[in-house]
């Protein structure tokens, strides 16, 4: 994780406050989705409804390939860019398995997990 | 005087929203889960509360990052459900006490904690993922929830957490005679991005149910750090489960006690009585 806690078990990225700035576009995006209408807009032209929250070329690319894992790396929040993928017929599994570099097979493999398992 | 009659600690978590919704029961994979929260039901129930205080944490639902509260009472007639993007559930919405709700809001306040008031809020699966185990729909019972910031940093404390189930538990006691019981919903160990996505810790999560009843002092002084190394990022609203402690007073009867850990997150779930 993060830059100032080494040693942790876990890979992780800490949510502060800095990354919810620097990830707020695409955060406030993602949160828009709550609206079924904005969710049919989403849908009906992406590169429109970026434009429309501001993004920047690179976050346009990172909600277009559905990466996940550029969008923590961008300041998104998983609790919120889950919402693009609920807008797009994805779930959480996938998205997870996704930034573990696996399919959805593979993940579904190591569960349920062992304790202590990463 | 008002009296807190029972806390429950439980995880929140869409899986358990789904398999509600898809009627998992007796699905080999879900039935102990299911059978689970069945004598939890039962003594709550059997306890005849008149009002729940719910503490809970919303998923970027009611609030955004505009404005994001460290501590949300909901103060009003009704909650609806929030659609967190894949669309409503085929529940009703919660229903308030605006009476009570405002003597909370008074007393916290009085008693130097500051929560942003809401009357008007969307309640996610915070609550909407566990309240039908533990009490089937149309609920009845008024609820007044109680949202805690767990996701964008700085959070409140653990300590902080449980200081205000304590004022929680004061409010409740300054009030008319009415019976609460207080619930405190939150995955207990999971990690939800980058590549340990799926991390789970049972060794933990069954340390933290032992602690929680015996010796909540110690999950106090826990900073976050060290409950997201123990758990997981996401794991760390584990310490919304330190207000429903705070608010049973020094000693408490465990009641029921359960945990399962099958796939993201570990479900766990305990009863107290206080004494």
């Amino acid at each position: 994780m993060g830059d100032d806690t080494g040693g942790q078990m876990v890979d992780m990225t800490l949510f502060t406050g800095e990354r919810s700035m620097a990830g707020y576009r695409l955060n406030k995006l993602s949160a828009s989705l709550i609206d079924p209408d904005n969710r049919a807009e989403f849908l009906a032209d992406e590169h429109a409804y970026c434009r429309r929250f501001e993004l920047t070329a690179e976050e346009t690319k990172l909600v277009l390939n559905r990466d996940w894992t550029g969008m923590v790396t961008a300041g998104g929040n998983v609790y919120v860019f889950l919402k693009i993928a609920a807008t797009v017929g994805s779930n959480l599994l996938e998205v997870g398995a996704e930034m573990r570099g696996e399919t959805l097979d593979q993940f579904m493999a190591t569960r349920p997990p062992q304790e202590g398992s990463r | 005087m008002g009296q807190i009659v029972g806390g429950i600690g439980v995880s929140h978590a869409p899986s358990l929203a789904r398999a509600y919704d898809q009627d998992k029961g007796d699905d080999p994979e879900w039935r102990d889960i299911f059978e689970s929260y069945k004598p939890a039901a039962e003594w709550l129930e059997a306890l005849q509360p008149d009002a729940l205080v719910m503490v809970y944490n919303d998923h970027v639902n009611q609030f955004f990052f505009d404005a994001y509260p460290t501590f949300a009472l909901g103060v009003a007639e009704t909650f609806a459900q929030a659609d967190e993007g894949w669309g409503k559930r085929p529940l009703p919405d919660l229903r308030g006490d605006t009476k009570l709700g405002w003597h909370i809001a008074r007393s916290l306040v009085a008693d130097e904690f500051d929560p942003t008031i809401c009357q008007e809020m969307v309640v996610d699966h915070g609550v909407y993922s566990i309240l039908p185990f533990l009490m089937a729909p149309p609920w009845e019972t008024p609820i007044t929830p109680l949202a805690v910031n767990v996701i964008q940093h700085p959070l409140p404390t653990a300590r902080r957490c449980f200081n205000i189930g304590a004022a929680i538990a004061r409010a409740v006691e300054s009030y008319d005679d009415a019976r609460v019981v207080v619930i405190a919903t939150g995955g207990m160990s999971h990690q939800l991005h980058g590549e340990d996505f799926g991390h789970v810790s049972p060794g933990w999560d069954n340390e933290f149910l032992d602690l929680l009843e015996t010796n909540p002092a110690a999950l106090c002084e826990l900073d976050h750090l060290e409950y997201m190394r123990r758990g997981g990022a996401e794991s760390v609203e584990i310490i919304m489960w330190l207000a429903m402690r705070g608010a049973m007073g020094t000693q408490v009867r465990n009641i029921h006690r359960a945990y399962f850990a099958p796939l993201l997150t570990g479900y766990g779930l305990v009863c107290f009585e206080p004494g």
